[in-house]
């Protein structure tokens, strides 16, 4: 349960890791009907320069996404997440979904609360980002 | 900052709607896609007894229908998406970043209107030479004229 009083500046958002497989690159391919070789072609990543097919930047967008949903469950929703993809992930990777409050504020009586979250691999931040959440109580 | 090819520059603030209903299987694929099994995402009892009274979609859901679908015939050879098939002299899209607004959630049954247009696009020198970077502004509003989401991607190719 997480409530407005308890929300206090630097406290961390529990982690998620995530592990993405190839089966996970193409289901999301298929779901947002994104026919780039890219995420499921290998022979294509290579000659593309990469090491194998590249995670999508809508599914490690979504990695954040679940990163504060997880933390919020029922007590809050996510409204913004701004978020760039600097280095690539591929299947069997570890990623890692971190976050912390930067600051809370009530806002046209709605209580916002703005978190700085990123995803690392290898210790690396290869995605920085923002997001805003709205907590209900 | 270097010159835009004529063909690219008109494409900037070009418009396009289409409208889409989304349907339960839309929202339970998405969320197995991308790893979540909440049970708001796809159990209607369960979803009955929460604040929303039903199921309704992941933050970042209106991702599974912003891509054009157009068949196949008319991609490029590798399948990169229509919106991003600029005549650009450059073929590796790689990274990107977005901005993206959640609105009114989504439940199964909603029509959503999605407008798109690509808003900016500009060239930088990095490390790895010259760089192209395409912005493309998507709204998403329902059947109440309620903004569900609106992303600004920003996609980059070299």
């Amino acid at each position: 349960m997480i409530t407005w009083e308890e929300i206090e500046k630097d406290m961390p958002i529990p982690s998620v890791t995530k592990q993405p497989s190839a089966m996970q690159l193409f289901m999301f391919s298929a779901v947002t009907w994104n026919r780039h070789l890219i995420h499921y072609s290998k022979d294509f990543a290579k000659h593309d320069g990469l090491d194998d097919v590249a995670v999508h930047r809508a599914l490690l967008g979504s990695f954040l996404g679940q990163l504060l949903t997880g933390w919020l469950g029922e007590d809050g929703e996510v409204k913004r997440i701004e978020w760039s993809v600097r280095g690539s992930a591929f299947p069997g990777d570890e990623v890692v979904c971190k976050g912390r409050v930067k600051d809370k504020e009530e806002e046209n009586n709605e209580k916002m609360v703005e978190c700085e979250v990123w995803i690392e691999k290898n210790g690396k931040v290869i995605v920085p980002g923002t997001a805003k959440v709205k907590i209900f109580n | 900052m270097t010159e835009l090819p004529d063909e690219a520059k008109r494409m900037i603030g070009v418009e396009k709607t289409k409208t889409y209903q989304v349907t339960k299987k839309d929202i339970r694929r998405y969320a197995q896609a991308i790893g979540d099994l909440n049970p708001l995402y796809f159990d209607e009892a369960y979803a009955a007894g929460t604040r929303y009274g039903k199921i309704v979609a992941p933050p970042l859901f209106c991702h599974s229908f912003a891509f054009d679908d157009v068949p196949a015939e008319e991609l490029r050879e590798d399948g990169l998406p229509i919106e991003l098939d600029v005549p650009l002299p450059v073929t590796r899209a790689i990274g990107g970043g977005s901005v993206f607004d959640v609105g009114s959630p989504i439940s199964p049954g909603d029509e959503i209107k999605v407008t798109k247009k690509i808003v900016d696009i500009y060239s930088k020198t990095g490390k790895s030479g010259l760089l192209y970077f395409i912005v493309i502004d998507t709204l998403y509003e329902n059947q109440n004229n309620e903004m569900v989401a609106r992303e600004k991607a920003t996609y980059i190719q070299r």
